[in-house]
């Protein structure tokens, strides 16, 4: 046997000793008496699993708060096992969480967990995103009217949104800033969410009707007149002014390539 | 005015872009307008190792996660949320306790 595969072997007992307490230490770990090789690796293990649970607490404030200490801690190590790290970068860690809570039968009374977990994950990458200069709408006006068919808006790269059936912007809103939280009413509709990051501070704004459809026409390279367009299409009350003012103002537009 | 081409009238882009600016009110422009990028500091839990205050890490030899199991009940904020579900009925949030 290479050294190569028994290092290969080592590592994978190590992961799935780590990962699940029953399973046994590796022979090759700490070879003094088994009571310390037990409580020597109890100690890895469990910084292991305070340091995620820590990093998903952090990403994921707001469902951390809606279900409490005890029981995000209980919930996350549920996740740690199910989808252990595969990168060695922290940052990245976390990203299915939303897809985790959608078949996560204890929380199944909270059909909003998963979207709001997709917008706190949004809130993540747009924290990390390249800085970008923003546009201003002004610039809009300084064009020749004629040339207004042509223009492409380019997102700036921390700006994405969200459209949920659940009002998840009005629910992260209460749990991130009110003491004492707001109750809402099931008769709240979806809201579709702009999250960008201008300069240093992640905003989440509300968006119009369509704005999202609008958003992701952009994205892929349609012009401001067929993204819009397609926004139409989609849903009638789509209003072009009010959408455009939204973005402009969040500063998720970071250039308008005049053609 | 037909919506059904590709591209709308250019009369209309020209008088959505006048309402988008007359309605416009940057809210970026005073947001951390006078912050400065601060390196060396990393937000709590996004370092390697969660400082608890000295300078060892989170975990300690007698923490035991794995007593967790699902006997908690949820003390969050869930139970003053009221929403509407897919199938069109509404419901308060709550968390059972699981057993098992």
């Amino acid at each position: 046997m290479s050294a190569y595969s028994d290092l290969t072997l080592l590592q994978q007992q190590f992961t799935a000793a780590l990962l699940a307490p029953s399973t046994q230490i590796p022979a090759a770990i700490a070879p003094t008496d088994e009571a310390k090789r037990q409580k020597r690796f109890n100690v890895y293990r469990n910084n292991m699993h305070a340091g995620l649970v820590a990093a998903l607490g952090a990403r994921y404030p707001v469902i951390l708060r809606l279900v409490g200490d005890e029981f995000f801690q209980a919930m996350a190590l549920a996740f740690i096992r199910q989808e252990p790290p595969t990168s060695p970068i922290l940052a990245e860690y976390g990203a299915h969480f939303a897809r985790f809570l959608e078949t996560f039968e204890p929380t199944a009374d909270l059909p909003y967990l998963p979207d709001m977990a997709r917008l706190e994950w949004l809130r993540h990458l747009a924290y990390h995103a390249p800085d970008s200069p923003i546009a201003a709408i002004a610039e809009l006006a300084s064009l020749a009217p004629e040339k207004l068919g042509e223009i492409r808006l380019h997102l700036h790269p921390a700006a994405s949104h969200l459209a949920s059936d659940y009002p998840v912007l009005t629910i992260w809103q209460t749990n991130t800033h009110d003491a004492t939280v707001q109750p809402i009413s099931a008769d709240r509709p979806g809201e579709t969410t702009l999250i960008t990051r201008p300069k240093l501070d992640v905003l989440l704004c509300p968006l119009p009707i369509g704005a999202g459809i609008f958003i992701t026409a952009l994205a892929e390279g349609e012009t401001m007149s067929q993204a819009a367009a397609s926004a139409l299409a989609d849903a009638a009350s789509f209003d072009l002014a009010k959408t455009l003012a939204a973005l402009f103002d969040a500063g998720a537009i970071s250039h308008i390539q005049p053609d | 005015m037909s919506y059904r081409s590709q591209n709308l009238a250019l009369a209309a882009l020209a008088t959505a872009v006048g309402a988008a600016i007359a309605i416009s009110s940057p809210a970026s422009a005073q947001q951390s307008a006078d912050k400065e990028r601060c390196y060396g500091i990393s937000m709590a839990g996004k370092n390697d190792c969660a400082s608890t205050g000295n300078n060892s890490c989170a975990g300690t030899a007698k923490m035991d996660f794995d007593k967790g199991a699902w006997k908690y009940v949820a003390k969050g904020t869930c139970t003053s949320m009221q929403v509407k579900l897919k199938d069109g009925s509404s419901r308060m949030g709550a968390l059972m306790p699981i057993k098992g």
